[in-house]
């Protein structure tokens, strides 16, 4: 399924401004995604992180600069073509935020079914597809059931397997474990890790840095609509005073039993060396 | 001044209903406030003395008769507004029980004497008496002149309706198709014996109740009817009924109730035109007034009055109870802040919603066939429904249609609640007039359509869930576009929906006491605005998130059915019976 390309990187994108009505989301902003990779976009409310996942996902185009997909660069015109379009969207999946977005059909069946219809898939191949994600993801009893019935942590699922059953080769999550209670936390976690590999690119937004360790290889943080630091998790959430800047932590300040207020950065450092 | 069927054109019954109705839901509205007092006892007795008091025909000058209405008292002791109630019960059983009044003209009848009659008289009573001590003697004359004033407006209000109609509505020679006397005539015939005879009566009446319950039970006059007991009303009232048969102290009836063949008999003629100023009536009856005369015919008659006087009674107690049930519905929303109740509606929208989706899970008759056959077996029904023109067709068609929802797990409460109320009350409202225009058959065919075609498409939605009824929209060739759109919509209603409880539930969590007016209007405002940006953006973010998975503009569904041996029979039984209720019905 996976294309080989030779490039290194899926995604480069070069020196992006993008602004909603006059606010600048994305201000100048440049880096490189390596392939086989996960990644994880850090950055608090407002830094721009959901704006770039929907550029990467050729939702909205950059107003300056510029982003290659493989090499190709990611234009208005190119999705003109039917030809183009499909190939992206089926290598390209973006889970929303929101699964109120993610799901608009009237049940998890037409839900899960909707990328490879409209992808142009054949009929039985779409429904081979459906029940083995259906499965994989441990859902197969809701086929049936309207999606305003299920709890989030449900609707979280069904949200991933509508996309997941295209076996994208990129896969764009933004913030995939927002709301959800810590069983269905845990349990998104693992289904990410077990799907990574095999080529696979997934790209993760978040401001939990309890997770950034569990889900990426490499991380960026991103604040006011730039990139304001890179690097392996460890060493990204060793900079106390980055994620500061970046209004990732906050100081915690706590009473001794000494009577001495103390305080300092809180962090969950999940380090096990 | 009991205006009958005939009088008045159909377009002037319709705007004195019209005119009525905020009058009667008002009246409900407040009558609930009162409803843990004696509100409920003090409405019958009223509302039965004032039909009691009807009775009491007098003559008056030029042959005619005349009554009391018992309106000025009502007003002073119920108030205005359960005055309105207890007087328009009174006029309602007179229509349709014994025909005095004609049942078109409930409307205008229930306006002049129930509203302008306890308007005028609680406004009259209050300004003059309003600081006297309840055993003032003020009272007294403020009664008897609220009284007076009261029934002469209202028989000012009654001739103005009757003396407009020649002037409006005329067949192609010129004759009057309804009331056939001017304003020039209708008014001063009328008030003539009003402002004397009648409005002297009104003026005794309650002059004397008023001086009565000073004495026997002043507590009514003092608004709080906490501790009055109702007994010795309820006395006066049986002495009142017995008396009845002495009440007819004047024979011929009274000005402007004439029946159609008043209109042919020389006798009556002549003394009709003594009573209008020597004027004669037409020598045909006018067409519009002999067609809507036939349109009642009353189940009782005045003839032995004892017993239609305790008739009377006691139908006016079981309709007062009614309208305390029905008052009673009112207090859920009466007591609610605008909070309050979006919030209950709401609630119940989602409630309604869930459990309708529990209905079509669960098993049952229907639930198992093929939504495809399900859409198209009543489709054919609905279609032979609307074309049928024979109601025993009709009916048919809705005892299967009831039978099949019993058989599918449908209470016959949830069609009422959900299906067949709703339904009435909406046609209930174009049918009304229908009534008066083309005549009650025609109605019950509109009703009965309308009904039988609801509990079909109800059966379909109950027994369905909404996505499969969608499906087979699409595999019966209906466009994708347009079954992509229907599902969106009830898919997103409830987002919006939670959206708007969420809202709601923040805004009473950090509200106290109620809410202004004002305040309620600016506070539905800005919900909507916000719930309207919110839609706007919920609809932008879920267009890319379409494009996001592959849509290009042009949408498909897929459907997934396969009709099975039982299916076709089903098909078949819905085509044969469609086919068979079209050719018995045309």
């Amino acid at each position: 399924m996976v294309g080989i390309v030779s490039q290194a990187f899926v995604f480069e994108v070069r020196n992006v401004t993008y602004r909603y009505e006059s606010v600048a989301a994305l201000d100048g902003i440049s880096l490189s995604i390596e392939r086989g990779k996960r990644i994880a976009l850090l950055g608090a409310n407002g830094s721009g992180k959901s704006t770039l996942l929907r550029l990467l996902n050729a939702l909205h185009f950059p107003e300056s600069g510029g982003i290659a997909f493989n090499g190709q660069p990611l234009a208005r015109d190119a999705f003109d073509q039917d030809a183009f379009a499909f190939a992206f969207r089926s290598r390209v999946g973006l889970v929303f935020q929101s699964p109120e977005v993610q799901l608009f059909n009237p049940t998890v069946f037409d839900e899960v079914a909707f990328a490879p219809l409209h992808l142009g898939w054949p009929r039985t191949r779409i429904e081979a597809a459906v029940a083995e994600i259906l499965g994989k993801m441990e859902i197969a009893h809701l086929r049936d059931r309207p999606p305003h019935r299920l709890s989030g942590g449900e609707k979280k699922r069904v949200a991933l397997a509508s996309v997941l059953v295209m076996n994208p080769e990129v896969l764009l999550l933004d913030e995939p474990t927002a709301g959800l209670d810590p069983r269905s936390e845990s349990q998104i976690i693992d289904m990410l890790m077990s799907w990574g590999g095999d080529g696979r690119t997934v790209i993760t937004t978040t401001h939990d840095l309890g997770l950034v360790e569990d889900i990426a290889d490499y991380c960026f943080v991103l604040q006011a609509g730039k990139v304001a630091a890179e690097g392996l998790p460890g060493e990204v959430l060793r900079d106390v005073a980055l994620l500061e800047r970046a209004n990732l932590i906050h100081a915690h300040r706590h009473r001794h039993a000494s009577g001495v207020i103390h305080s300092h950065p809180h962090t969950h450092p999940h380090r096990h060396d | 001044m009991h205006i009958p069927d005939g009088y008045l054109s159909p377009a002037t019954c319709a705007t004195l209903y019209t005119g009525v109705v905020p009058f009667w839901w008002g009246a409900l509205r407040r009558v609930r406030r009162g409803l843990h007092t004696q509100m409920v006892p003090l409405l019958s007795v009223f509302a039965a003395f004032s039909f009691i008091i009807m009775m009491f025909n007098l003559p008056l000058p030029g042959g005619t008769t005349g009554h009391a209405v018992g309106v000025g008292i009502a007003a002073i002791v119920l108030g205005p507004w359960a005055s309105i109630l207890a007087i328009s019960v009174a006029l309602m059983i007179q229509a349709i029980f014994f025909g005095d009044g004609g049942i078109t003209a409930i409307g205008a009848n229930c306006f002049n004497m129930g509203v302008i009659g306890s308007l005028v008289a609680y406004t009259t009573y209050e300004l003059i008496s309003r600081d006297a001590p309840v055993e003032s003697p003020r009272r007294v004359w403020a009664a008897g002149l609220a009284g007076y004033l009261a029934i002469n407006f209202s028989a000012l209000a009654a001739a103005i309706e009757l003396g407009i109609q020649p002037q409006l509505y005329r067949d192609a020679t010129g004759a009057a198709l309804y009331a056939p006397y001017p304003l020039s005539i209708a008014i001063p015939a009328m008030m003539a014996g009003h402002l004397t005879v009648a409005g002297i009566a009104e003026t005794v009446v309650s002059a004397g109740v008023v001086a009565y319950l000073q004495k026997s039970q002043p507590s009514l006059l003092r608004g709080a009817a906490g501790g009055a007991t109702t007994k010795p009303l309820w006395l006066v009232l049986m002495i009142l009924a017995i008396l009845t048969p002495f009440g007819v102290l004047a024979m011929g009836s009274a000005w402007g109730e004439w029946s159609a063949g008043d209109f042919l008999h020389p006798e009556t003629r002549r003394q009709i035109a003594a009573a209008s100023g020597g004027n004669e009536l037409p020598a045909q009856v006018p067409a519009g007034l002999q067609r809507l005369a036939r349109l009642w015919t009353a189940p009782l008659r005045y003839s032995s009055q004892v017993p239609a006087a305790i008739v009377g009674m006691v139908l006016i107690i079981g309709a007062c109870w009614c309208i305390v049930l029905l008052a009673r519905r009112i207090r859920v929303r009466r007591n609610m802040s605008f909070v309050e109740r979006t919030l209950t509606s709401l609630m119940r929208a989602s409630e309604y919603a869930a459990s309708a989706e529990h209905v079509t899970e669960s098993r049952g008759l229907f639930q198992k066939i093929d939504p495809r056959v399900k859409v198209a077996g009543l489709l054919l029904l609905i279609v032979a429904v609307a074309a049928a023109r024979e109601l025993r067709v009709i009916g048919g068609i809705f005892l299967f249609a009831l039978a099949m929802a019993l058989l599918s797990g449908i209470s016959l409460r949830k069609l009422a609640a959900w299906v067949w109320m709703p339904v009435l009350l909406f046609t209930g409202l174009i049918a009304a007039p229908a009534i008066l225009v083309t005549g009650p058959r025609s109605a019950a065919f509109l009703v009965g359509r309308a009904e039988t075609a609801a509990t079909l498409v109800g059966l379909l939605v109950l027994t369905t869930p909404w996505a499969w009824v969608l499906k087979s929209l699409r595999s019966l060739r209906c466009p994708a576009v347009f079954v992509a759109i229907l599902g969106m919509t009830y898919r997103y209603i409830f987002e919006i929906m939670r959206t708007a409880l969420d809202m709601l539930e923040a805004r009473r969590s950090r509200t106290v006491g109620t809410l202004t007016p004002l305040e309620s209007r600016r506070l539905a405002a800005s919900t909507v605005g916000v719930l309207l940006n919110k839609s706007f953006q919920l609809s932008g973010d879920v267009h890319l998130a379409m494009q996001s998975r592959g849509f290009r503009g042009e949408i498909h569904v897929l459907s997934e059915f396969r009709a099975r041996t039982v299916d076709w029979c089903w098909l078949g039984l819905f085509v044969a019976l469609a086919g068979g209720a079209l050719w018995w019905g045309s």
